[in-house]
């Protein structure tokens, strides 16, 4: 037990420092239209153990999203984003359950659950914070065009790195 | 107390999830330019829209009020252009010449309009100031018809369209002045008889009042020549006016007021009994 929390705080640290020192200087300009964002952070939340409790992921989330805000200038925005993804992240894990069910230590990697479930289930939460976050910075659905594009775009790329990292970097906990 | 510990401890999590949006929303609103911009227009155009709505609601209700005071109005112009009417006369006209015609404007409450004798009422009577055989304008551009009886809140008018009917009618610009009158139970249309046909009128030429009676000022403008012919061993034209204004839908009516119009009566009426 106090092997998760040590490795969920460390990887929370990993992925922050990663976030804000090398993945905030890579943006791609796709023709002027749509931007491409590297967002790696939201896997501090996916790889968190399946049954942790949904106060801890809310709260973990608003944390990480607030700090990750100071230094992208934009409060709020992250965190809201989030906090969002949290909050679905167990509707989705209830939704592709297997039929065997989850075991009480389970943690969502490929390690354990196999590809083509963690590929569904970071696909569908990626997407959905992604989009969440281009709507929230957009913050009006007049721009719903740029919104899609942009969501699009960066969630392929974030998508990419994310399971590259998991091939990379295989933790136990 | 204890229900609603009960109810934290089962609905927490989502508790926790609308408390943590809340503050981040406040926060993205309070610190960011963009999203505080969009923020603050999108409650601006909608509390625009609220009250634009509200406005139109509080200007339906009051529509009366503005009609009547658009009426005083209108009635105010009309006096006018009777006066300028009056003032480009040779003789200079005196103060009391020029405010010898005012105007009560009144609604109309009931009318008929497909009968060979036609009649309508106002909702004005003595009290207001209006007396039998006034005459009863829509506009300055088209007649109504004469007071015929007045009690003390209402009005009773006989229409232009009446078998009745007869006022002292000019062409604008020619000379000779005849009747007008309503032959064809066409409520658009009326003859204008007895203009000697030695005066020379054409199709197109406007109708107005010709000022020759107690009851309307001269100038008003009543319509336009349609067409006239000369019947065989007449010595007038028989004339066929087309109203400017169309009677079966009048709502409003300016009763003028001849203010020395009972003393011309009087005097014209000792003549007579010599």
């Amino acid at each position: 037990m106090n092997k998760t929390i040590s490795t969920n705080v460390i990887r929370a640290i990993i992925l922050f420092l990663a976030q804000i020192v090398v993945f905030k200087q890579i943006t791609f300009s796709l023709g002027g239209m749509a931007f491409i964002h590297f967002l790696i952070y939201p896997m501090v939340i996916l790889l968190m153990p399946i049954k942790t409790p949904r106060p801890v992921l809310l709260l973990t989330a608003f944390t990480f999203g607030l700090g990750l805000d100071m230094f992208y200038d934009s409060i709020g925005i992250h965190a809201a984003a989030l906090v969002f993804t949290a909050y679905f992240r167990n509707l989705v894990i209830a939704f592709i359950e297997p039929v065997e069910g989850y075991n009480m230590n389970d943690v969502p990697t490929i390690k354990n659950m196999g590809l083509g479930w963690f590929v569904t289930y970071t696909s569908i939460l990626l997407l959905f914070h992604i989009f969440v976050y281009f709507s929230i910075e957009a913050f009006s659905f007049v721009y719903i065009f740029e919104i899609f594009l942009n969501s699009i775009f960066s969630f392929i790329i974030s998508f990419i790195v994310i399971i590259i990292l998991q091939f990379l970097i295989r933790t136990k906990y | 107390m204890y229900n609603v510990i009960q109810l934290i401890v089962k609905y927490g999590a989502h508790l926790l999830f609308v408390v943590l949006q809340v503050i981040c929303f406040s926060l993205i609103i309070n610190y960011n330019k963009a999203q505080k911009d969009i923020f603050v227009n999108s409650s601006n155009v909608f509390a625009g829209k609220v009250a634009d709505q509200q406005t139109k609601i509080v200007q339906f209700a009051n529509l009366k009020s503005q009609n009547d005071s658009l009426m005083r109005e209108n009635a105010n112009l009309i006096e006018n252009i009777i006066k300028i009417e009056y003032s480009s006369d040779n003789i200079p006209a005196s103060d009391s010449l020029l405010n010898q015609y005012r105007l009560i404007p009144s609604n109309i409450i009931n009318s008929t309009i497909n009968l060979s004798n036609n009649h309508f009422t106002l909702n004005k009577g003595s009290r207001h100031g209006i007396q039998p055989d006034m005459g009863v304008i829509a506009s300055h551009k088209g007649l109504l018809g004469v007071v015929r009886n007045v009690s003390e809140n209402f009005a009773h008018v006989i229409s232009l369209l009446h078998s009745q009917t007869k006022i002292s009618c000019a062409v604008k610009g020619r000379k000779g002045h005849g009747t007008l009158m309503w032959k064809n139970m066409d409520p658009l249309r009326m003859n204008l008889e007895s203009i000697p046909k030695h005066e020379f009128i054409a199709v197109g030429d406007t109708v107005i009042t010709s000022g020759y009676s107690t009851m309307f000022p001269k100038g008003l403008l009543v319509g336009k020549v349609e067409k006239f012919v000369i019947p065989p061993g007449s010595n007038s034209y028989s004339i066929t006016v087309k109203l400017f204004n169309d009677l079966t839908n009048a709502q409003y009516a300016y009763v003028i007021q001849n203010i020395f119009g009972s003393e011309q009566l009087l005097l014209e009426k000792e003549v007579g009994n010599e």
